[in-house]
């Protein structure tokens, strides 16, 4: 029946339905934009392999003021010294590497250039699975090659490509500021998924970058892999924390002058630092959809009026005040929820294209799907329930006598 | 003279038809306040962060350069590393280009340190300590409220002299005069020859009166020897700038000795820069931000054009007879757009005088006023979302046939 009434006035139901279909629309496209935006992030911020946390001396993520950036700008810096230290003491862990950014320009070969935008990195064995690299032609860094400071380096797949188009680039030499390093090997590539220049950079021992690129108050990064996930995690960071307050002479009272923190913890800290603008923005985009609301009470008022004499004669052939109401509800939630629909496909659509800018995967929001659609009917019922109250409450004969 | 008397008669008929159908009528207005509400106070909210930000950067100063290893703003994290690796601006590089520059009226060094200050028995966390000369009073926009600034011959001997920040002034000394007093900046004594008038904050977070100002001699004495320093550079006129920054560009790659093909190993920022960078992050957000609260205003106004299309077919009657008796199109037509112009107007009218209070309210964490021109837009934006959305039903009802809409029930 509520079907049946939704369809006999065309009009007033497709512009009822544009109502509610922007005001979903403005709700779900944010909210995929904001997903997609987040996704951007969260995958460019998580780039540590399975059990593994990285120690740094600067947070990760900072929003406040020049006045606490002091805290951290008088903290020692972290260096090979601390590398050393963990790879002798930490028995706990899997894997311990250290990275550390040295330079950034042109990389030259033989068979071509890049632009200057290639970052170098200095980099120890215990990186390759900390960091998820894997080796696809020829070998990661050994053990020897830090020891020895070897001119030697391993390339990232896009930065092969563009360096080798023809061949295998193992056992050649490029040259990077000047200095001519032999390629040990090749990462395999992670795809264009992840953005930006994830596949383009080039790896070199850490010391053999020290010696170049070396400057007193450089801090690196600590990678450390534990040997697994759950209490084996939580006992590797305990003891490589430990390890280093006791290097450090970091007072019991006094808290870590390091930071601590893996994929997870970025991530949450991330979405910490977003909840308030996520919320604002939500409640921002409902108000459309209040709009809409108002715009189905009141043709639902009309449509009461319209139909009185309809009201009456069920009334009178025996329908209850509740079928009434039951009835006039439904119509709303019917024009509610396929509003609904329509405004979620042509919101998920939207919000995608920041997807597509972004070269990310588009995403779809089960969960602000089924949240948009549950504030649509909810929306309906709110809306919907003065009027269908008013309708119950017609005086059967009345109705009957009007007009 | 006949389209006046049209209008005149199109609105009493529209008031009066409003009124009739009151609870209607109020709903529909309510759809159209909910719009103007939240465009209004987006509007107002946008234009009190432009103002705020224009204030904040004013302090730089437009016809200031500020010459630094690293740009301010650096876009990708490879440009940072490299640029991080250039080597520092020397005190002998600054005297170098000041004493061969011609299009400048002021040249400084300025050094920068933080350490904590101390005066009797309190003492303040870390103040920012600004190492320069005389000339620094030209190039930014500090003015000496009590005493002097230090003079030429204190600048250049590094005479423990240090004027200080309003801020600087309240904490240390609280009700004492502090020009004349000794204060310990990092267990240095200096003496307080003069205090800047207040600044406020940088972009609201960086207060600029936590600071203090001593002779670069002095610096680099006490504080830190060789210094990354920054060089302001004012021009002798804002239409020079280019010029100037030109001239800069030159004399400083020469005497930094930058290879002719490479790059330059330091960056000249202005105040531009935040400006340009400014209107690209802001006017995202602000399109972004009138989009969303836009669509609400849309929902709005397609609960009028709904509204007044049911208004249209109950009238069928009504206009069959206005019609009959020898009313044009054209008078119909503003008879309903007459009604939906009505209750927009009063629903921007009732939209701001609810959005008043609350910018008041968001005036306390953002300076914004709700600003003559968004009131005269929020009432132009709803008289057109009324014309717009009741020219349909009013265009339907007006080309009716005057015999069928006399048959119709």
């Amino acid at each position: 029946m509520a079907l049946n009434a939704v369809t006999t006035h065309k009009l007033r139901s497709a512009l009822t339905l544009l109502g509610v279909m922007v005001g979903v629309f403005s709700i779900i496209v944010v909210m995929t934009a904001m997903r997609v935006l987040q996704s951007n992030i969260e995958s460019s911020l998580a780039d540590l392999g399975a059990n593994t946390f990285a120690i740094q001396k600067w947070p990760a993520v900072y929003f406040g003021g020049p006045d606490g950036f002091e805290k951290f700008w008088r903290r020692k810096p972290l260096t090979m010294y601390h590398y050393n230290l963990l790879r002798e003491k930490a028995t706990l862990a899997k894997n311990i590497g250290v990275e550390g950014d040295l330079w950034a320009g042109e990389v030259s070969s033989k068979y071509g250039r890049t632009p200057p935008n290639v970052p170098l990195m200095g980099a120890a064995p215990g990186n390759f699975p900390a960091k998820n690299w894997e080796i696809d032609q020829g070998r990661a860094l050994l053990q020897s090659d830090i020891d020895s400071l070897r001119d030697v380096c391993v390339i990232a797949a896009k930065l092969s490509e563009a360096l080798f188009p023809y061949g295998s680039p193992v056992g050649e030499k490029i040259k990077l500021d000047g200095i001519n390093y032999t390629v040990v090997g090749v990462l395999k590539g992670h795809g264009l998924s992840m953005g930006g220049n994830q596949d383009n950079f080039a790896v070199i021992p850490m010391t053999t970058g020290l010696t170049r690129y070396g400057r007193a108050w450089w801090s690196w990064t600590l990678l450390i892999q534990a040997n697994g996930s759950g209490d084996a995690y939580q006992d590797t960071v305990e003891q490589v924390r430990g390890i280093l307050r006791a290097a450090r002479k970091v007072p019991a009272w006094k808290d870590d002058d390091f930071e601590v923190f893996s994929n997870d913890s970025l991530i949450s800290q991330f979405q910490q630092f977003t909840f308030s603008v996520r919320i604002g923005v939500l409640v921002v985009s409902s108000i459309a959809l209040l709009a809409a609301g108002i715009g189905i009470m009141n043709i639902m008022l009309v449509s009461v009026t319209e139909r009185t004499r309809e009201i009456g004669i069920r009334r009178a052939i025996g329908a209850k005040k509740r079928n009434i109401m039951t009835q006039f509800i439904m119509e709303a939630i019917v024009l509610c929820e396929v509003g609904g629909l329509a405004g979620v496909a042509l919101g998920v659509a939207g919000g995608n294209v920041a997807a597509y800018f972004f070269k990310v995967p588009p995403i779809i929001p089960f969960d602000w799907i089924a949240i948009g659609l549950g504030i649509c009917s909810l929306v309906g019922i709110i809306f919907g329930t003065y009027p269908a109250v008013k309708a119950a409450n017609l005086d059967p004969i009345e109705s009957l006598r009007y007009e | 003279m006949r389209i006046a008397t049209e209008l005149r008669e199109g609105l009493v008929i529209s008031l009066s038809a409003l009124r009739a159908n009151k609870l209607r009528s109020a709903l529909t207005t309510l759809g159209i306040v909910v719009g103007i509400v939240t465009v209004t106070l987006m509007g107002t909210a946008i234009q009190g962060l432009n103002g705020a930000f224009k204030k904040s950067i004013s302090s730089l100063g437009s016809d200031v350069l500020y010459v630094q290893r690293m740009g301010w703003f650096i876009n990708t994290y490879e440009e940072w590393i490299r640029a991080q690796r250039r080597k520092e601006i020397t005190i002998d590089q600054v005297k170098a280009l000041s004493k061969q520059l011609t299009l400048a009226k002021a040249v400084a060094p300025v050094a920068q340190g933080r350490s904590p200050a101390r005066y009797k028995n309190r003492s303040s966390g870390a103040v920012f300590i600004i190492g320069t000369t005389e000339d620094f009073l030209q190039l930014s926009g500090v003015s000496v409220g009590e005493g002097r600034f230090f003079t030429e011959g204190e600048s250049d001997g590094g005479r423990p002299v240090v004027v200080i920040g309003s801020q600087v002034a309240t904490n240390l000394f609280q009700k004492e005069v502090p020009v004349g007093k000794t204060l310990k900046l990092g267990g240095v004594g200096l003496e307080v020859v003069g205090v800047l008038e207040s600044q406020g904050r940088f972009l609201g977070a960086f207060s600029m009166d936590n600071m203090v100002i001593i002779p670069y001699r002095k610096f680099t004495g006490n504080f830190r020897g060789r210094p990354d320093y920054e060089i302001r550079i004012k021009a002798v006129s804002v239409d020079k700038m280019p010029d100037l920054e030109e001239e800069v560009r030159g004399l400083l790659r020469k005497i930094r000795h930058v290879h002719a093909g490479l790059e330059d190993d330091f960056a000249i920022n202005k105040q531009e820069q935040f400006l340009e960078t400014f209107h690209k992050v802001g006017g995202t957000i602000a399109s972004v931000g009138l989009f969303i609260t836009g669509l609400s205003l849309f929902v709005g106004g397609i609960g009028i054009m709904n509204i007044m299309f049911v208004s249209v077919a109950e009238r069928t009657r009504e206009i069959g007879i206005r019609k009959a008796i020898g009313a044009k199109r054209r008078t119909i037509l503003i008879q309903f757009l007459t009604e939906a112009a009505a209750i927009c107007l009063l629903g921007g009218l009732i939209g701001i005088a609810i959005a008043w209070p609350i910018t008041m309210v968001i005036d306390r964490f953002l300076p914004s006023q709700l600003s003559i021109s968004i009131m005269s837009i929020a009432i132009g934006v709803s008289l057109v979302t009324g014309v717009i959305s009741g020219f349909f039903p009013a265009w339907r009802a007006a080309r009716m046939n005057p015999v069928d809409a006399l048959r119709s029930e």
